[in-house]
């Protein structure tokens, strides 16, 4: 295989690995706004929260990892959950300016008390994976990303599952879908409510608790929350699918301008996907699945 | 006039023309204020030490890219985060035009119409978004003029900063503090005036239907596109005189100066003071630059005390950042504005509250 | 309920007014104080800090400021600088420049200080002017070469070998280990990761390496696969980073991962222990210039600083590199204040600078030479590398060849 072809296979397959990341994450901006209207840019600070939490639990109160992981996601559904009842209620059905600074002071505040809590220097979960790079052919990978990868895959097909499926899912999105039809038909929506919060505090956490090993845990954590905004955006800010989807376009885009552009433009890695946003705005407004609102005069 | 109350400008509201309700001072006592108000700040920071007035100018010149703001999310209803780039714009257009021999007189108007340019590029995705995902877009706007801010080099002088100096005024350079004061506070209060006078206009009316039901609006005849789009280069307009302003209080201007903490920074400032009012900006303004500079004056102090927590103390500030606008936000969503009116009112209306 | 909170909020209104009211009458004439008392006891000389503890640089901000006022308390409980106290007013900036100018106008401007210790390169270009204007000697956690020229900043001083410095005294390491050594840097969109990058260039073409370019990593960076990918593309071997540790730990990450056969070359920032934890084994072999020493090195100069901490209740290993930097900076700055003589002003510390020569700090840092023509005090940087989990020194403090 000639260099340049494997040099594309590469940022190829880097973009999917970083992409699934991407998914899940912005999988937390679509599951509270399809639910409750509201765009959550607390949620890198709850990436960073999730991070730290894993981080005591397994570096610091020494459980072993996979049980940490998983009670590291109990502990940010209930910090979701607590969040959801305490901030956001009082704001159902306010215009979307006070529910944007609602959450953008939800944002700082809850930045100042991890800062409190945990201080900014740079954490890092110890040698739970390996540095050492998996081979395919001419693809390397690390086995952290492709951990991450799978997790990541995982929970997207139980999170479609939960949702197609169980109970409390199919109310979520009944609740997303009319919530007046939704309460006449006995569903709780403030539980609904609270249960949201709950699975995007539990995919920030995943997301939060791999990236902290690919990079380390300090406050820079909580940039992803804008860095996957373009992905919600993209796949339209109501639609799960649009989300997985949107994770992988950004990625291999990320990495394909990266790649190829850089050279020319410097650092265009980084702002790619905010001009490929507002392109699809224009062409599409609500992204590639969002729910179309038709409104004529 | 009214001699009861020393507090009071007036017991309650009797108008008869439409003409009186649009009056921009509805008594002549308001009018006399108005000019007391404006000449007092002018004299008195002669009294105040440097540092103060640094702090005013910092102030005037934050009011002044926070009133454009307002006019678009206040006025109009559409959000923007990207109003720190759109002070950026300004600023290094001045400092460019500067550097190429303008007159600072005319660099700064030209400044703030570039922005304006600028801003009206950006506003028009407004055509087909709105709510969140135009929120989005401005973010997008932000990000992506902060990558050319430190790209165009020719333009910004990149990451290695462009000095910009201190303008002069019939020969007298405004090195100090309050020369430059004057000039600032002068721009602030004709732009105030405008911004203030601009809800008396059939445009300004015009801005409201869009905000308050855009359909509605249209059916009036009211040109949405064209409103939303004209909203936002006004809006840029004041942001890009706020940063041809900035640029030569600083005297240097890097792109790391109008990143996105600033344009969060400018919608905590207007939802503070109160959506939508002029006053409210300015009150707003003076309470998100004064709140950490308060928290400072009390947390360094006690952090010496008490050393056990010490360093820690600080985050206090940004507790403080965040949960006034958490508290705003509940509480009183019309923000400091209304907080005063009611302060008034109760006064007013003393002792038969009803 | 809701009238209360109201009422509470206007209460705090008034308070806040108060407040501003109070404080006013206790701020001095700018520059007045210091001057006025030539009677034992002195009166204490007023510095000011300007440090990032809770900002975006609060990791390394932080333990660079509790180095700054640790120096501080040891020098007054020493007596201070020839019986005079030194009055530390600092301000926590929060890496943020428009409140890094509020801070320098409440410095200077209220509580009169004759000099000021700062730290980010945003912030400190954003106030060369200012600086110049009120004659404030000024050092800062910038080590941009930007600053060392006294005609265009005259009150900027540099303490440690600048990052185009270091990156000379890295190129020259990388030519004598490949006489025909492939370059590159990797940098981020900022003052501080452009700063070297033209110095470098110009320097690595003078002494014969091929400069095969720059890639960007930004700060935040999780991964950095597709610039490794290009650096591999352009067939760079030795390769500078100017970032910050974060974004250093990725590049390296992902050079593992890649297998890539670059000797990465860390400047400044890159350098510090935090590195080795974020990036466990595949920190082994990186090489760097740290602007100062580490807490575990030996030398009189940071016995004094370890015994200090020691003395306080802080553990050898609970300080680390950026604190010894602060330490070196209260260090430096109280020297220059005692040469200043009975009246620090600001013209006075500028001529104290402008006295040191080949200042040794006992083992901190690079010796340091000031002149009226130059404000680039360092001038040699010493390289260490990590070896097994561990910066050491490699080389003795060396000066670029050319």
């Amino acid at each position: 295989m000639s260099g340049s072809m494997s040099f594309l296979l590469n940022l190829l397959v880097n973009g999917i690995v970083v992409g699934a990341l991407y998914s899940l994450i912005a999988l937390g901006f679509v599951l509270i706004y399809k639910a409750s209207g509201v765009l959550n840019l607390a949620q890198g600070e709850m990436v960073l929260l999730g991070a730290y939490i894993g981080l005591t639990l397994t570096t610091g109160l020494k459980v072993p990892f996979l049980l940490g992981l998983v009670l590291a996601i109990g502990v940010s559904a209930l910090v979701g959950m607590g969040i959801e009842r305490v901030v956001l209620r009082p704001f159902i059905g306010e215009p979307p300016i006070s529910i944007i600074m609602v959450t953008m002071g939800l944002s700082l505040l809850l930045r100042a008390l991890m800062h409190f809590i945990w201080g900014t220097e740079l954490r890092s979960f110890q040698g739970l994976f390996s540095n050492n790079p998996i081979v395919l052919g001419p693809v390397r990978l690390s086995e952290v990303f492709l951990w991450s990868f799978a997790a990541a895959i995982f929970l997207l097909i139980a999170l479609t599952l939960f949702f197609k499926y169980s109970l409390l899912g199919i109310a979520m999105r009944a609740t997303a879908d009319d919530e007046q039809a939704a309460l006449s038909m006995g569903i709780s929506v403030k539980r609904v409510l609270g249960a949201t919060w709950a699975v995007a505090a539990m995919v920030a956490s995943v997301g939060g608790i791999f990236l902290g090993n690919i990079a380390g845990v300090n406050p820079l954590l909580t940039s992803y929350g804008l860095k996957v905004l373009p992905v919600a955006i993209l796949g339209g800010l109501d639609s799960v699918p649009g989300a997985i989807v949107g994770g992988f376009v950004i990625g291999i885009l990320e990495n394909l301008a990266g790649g190829y552009l850089d050279t020319y433009w410097p650092g265009i890695k980084e702002v790619a996907p905010f001009i490929v946003l507002v392109i699809i705005l224009l062409i599409k407004p609500y992204g590639l699945y969002g729910k179309e609102i038709i409104e004529r005069v | 006039m009214n001699l009861r109350y020393p507090f009071t400008m007036e017991c309650g509201q009797y108008r008869t023309t439409y003409e009186q309700d649009l009056a921009f001072h509805p008594s002549r006592l308001s009018t006399v204020r108005g000019w007391v108000i404006v000449a007092a700040l002018f004299i008195v920071p002669l009294a105040l030490s440097n540092y103060y007035v640094s702090i005013l100018n910092q102030v005037s010149i934050f009011v002044i890219a926070a009133m454009g703001l307002n006019i678009l999310t206040g006025l109009t209803g559409q959000i923007s985060v990207g109003h720190g780039a759109f002070t950026g714009v300004g600023a290094f257009t001045a400092g460019y035009l500067m550097k190429l021999g303008w007159s600072y007189w005319l660099a700064m108007p030209a400044a703030g119409l570039v922005a304006a340019a600028v801003g009206g590029l950006f506003g028009l995705p407004s055509a087909r978004l709105k709510g969140l995902y135009l929120a989005i877009a401005s973010m997008a706007a932000q990000q992506i003029l902060e990558f050319l801010f430190v790209r165009a080099e020719w333009f910004t002088g990149g990451v290695h900063s462009m000095t910009v100096l201190r303008p002069k005024l019939f020969g007298h350079s405004l090195d100090s503090d309050y020369g430059f004061y004057v000039l600032v506070l002068s721009v602030a209060v004709v732009l105030g005036v405008f911004a203030q006078n601009l809800t008396r206009t059939r445009w300004g009316r015009a801005l409201v239907a869009v905000r308050d039901r855009d359909l509605a609006a249209e059916v009036m005849g009211v040109d949405l596109w064209k409103t939303k789009v004209m909203a936002f280069a006004l809006s840029a307009f004041y942001a890009g005189i706020a940063g041809a302003l900035w640029a030569p209080f600083v005297m240097i201007i890097n792109p790391e100066q109008f990143n996105f903490s600033l344009s969060i920074e400018l919608l905590a400032m207007i939802i503070i003071g109160g959506l939508g009012s002029v006053t409210g900006t300015v009150y707003g303004v003076i309470f998100m630059t004064i709140l950490p500079i308060l928290v400072r004056s009390v947390t360094q102090p006690l952090a010496v005390l008490v050393p056990a927590i010490g360093d820690k103390l600080l985050l206090l500030k940004d507790i403080a950042f965040g949960g006034a606008i958490v508290l705003f936000l509940v509480f009183e969503s019309d923000g400091l504005a209304k907080l005063w009116r009611n302060i008034k009112d109760y006064f007013r209306l003393w002792p038969f509250s009803y | 309920m809701k009238a209360m909170v109201k009422w509470i909020a206007v209460l705090m209104f008034v308070v806040l007014l108060a407040g501003c009211g109070s404080s006013k009458p206790t701020s001095p004439a700018p520059g007045a104080a210091p001057a006025t008392a030539p009677a034992a006891p002195k009166a204490p000389i007023k510095v000011g800090g300007i440090f990032d503890l809770t900002g975006g640089t609060g990791d390394v901000g932080k333990p660079h400021s509790e180095g700054v006022r640790a120096y501080v308390a040891y020098i007054n409980s020493k007596g201070g600088v020839d019986g005079a106290k030194i009055d530390l007013q600092w301000v926590d900036y929060a890496y943020q420049t428009p409140k890094a100018v509020e801070a320098y106008n409440k410095l200077t401007k209220q509580d009169g200080v004759s000099a000021v210790m700062g730290w980010g390169t945003g912030d400190t270009e954003a106030m060369k002017e200012l600086i110049a204007k009120d004659k404030i000697p000024y050092i800062s956690g910038s080590y941009s070469e930007q600053l060392i020229n006294p005609a265009t900043t005259p009150y900027n001083f540099i303490v440690a070998p600048t990052y185009s410095q270091a990156s000379r005294v890295m190129l020259d390491y990388a030519k004598s280990k490949k006489a025909d050594a492939k370059v590159a840097l990797v940098y981020n969109d900022s003052g501080f990761g452009k700063s070297p990058l033209e110095d470098a260039k110009a320097y690595a073409k003078k002494i014969g390496l091929t400069w095969t370019g720059e890639v960007v990593v930004p700060l935040t960076a999780s991964d950095a696969v597709t610039q490794v990918l290009e650096l591999q593309k352009m067939g760079a071997d030795y390769v500078l980073i100017q970032e910050t540790t974060n974004a250093t730990a990725v590049t390296l990450k992902s050079a593992k991962q890649q297998g890539a056969k670059i000797q990465f070359m860390g400047l400044a920032y890159s350098v510090d222990e935090n590195l080795i934890k974020a990036a466990g084994d595949a920190a082994e072999g990186f090489i760097g210039i740290p602007a100062f020493a580490f807490p575990y090195e030996t030398g009189a100069g940071i016995k004094e600083a370890v015994d200090f901490a020691a003395s306080k209740g802080i553990k050898l290993e609970d300080l680390n590199q950026k604190w010894i930097q602060g330490w070196a900076f209260g260090r430096i700055m109280s020297e220059a204040l005692k040469r200043a003589g009975d009246k620090p002003t600001g013209e006075a510390i500028r001529k104290a600078f402008e006295s040191f020569k080949d200042y040794d700090l006992g083992g901190l840092g690079s010796p340091l030479t000031f002149t009226a023509t130059d404000h680039g005090g360092a001038k040699k940087a010493r390289i260490y590398q990590v070896k097994s989990g561990k910066w050491q020194p490699i080389t003795e403090y060396l000066a670029p060849k050319q």
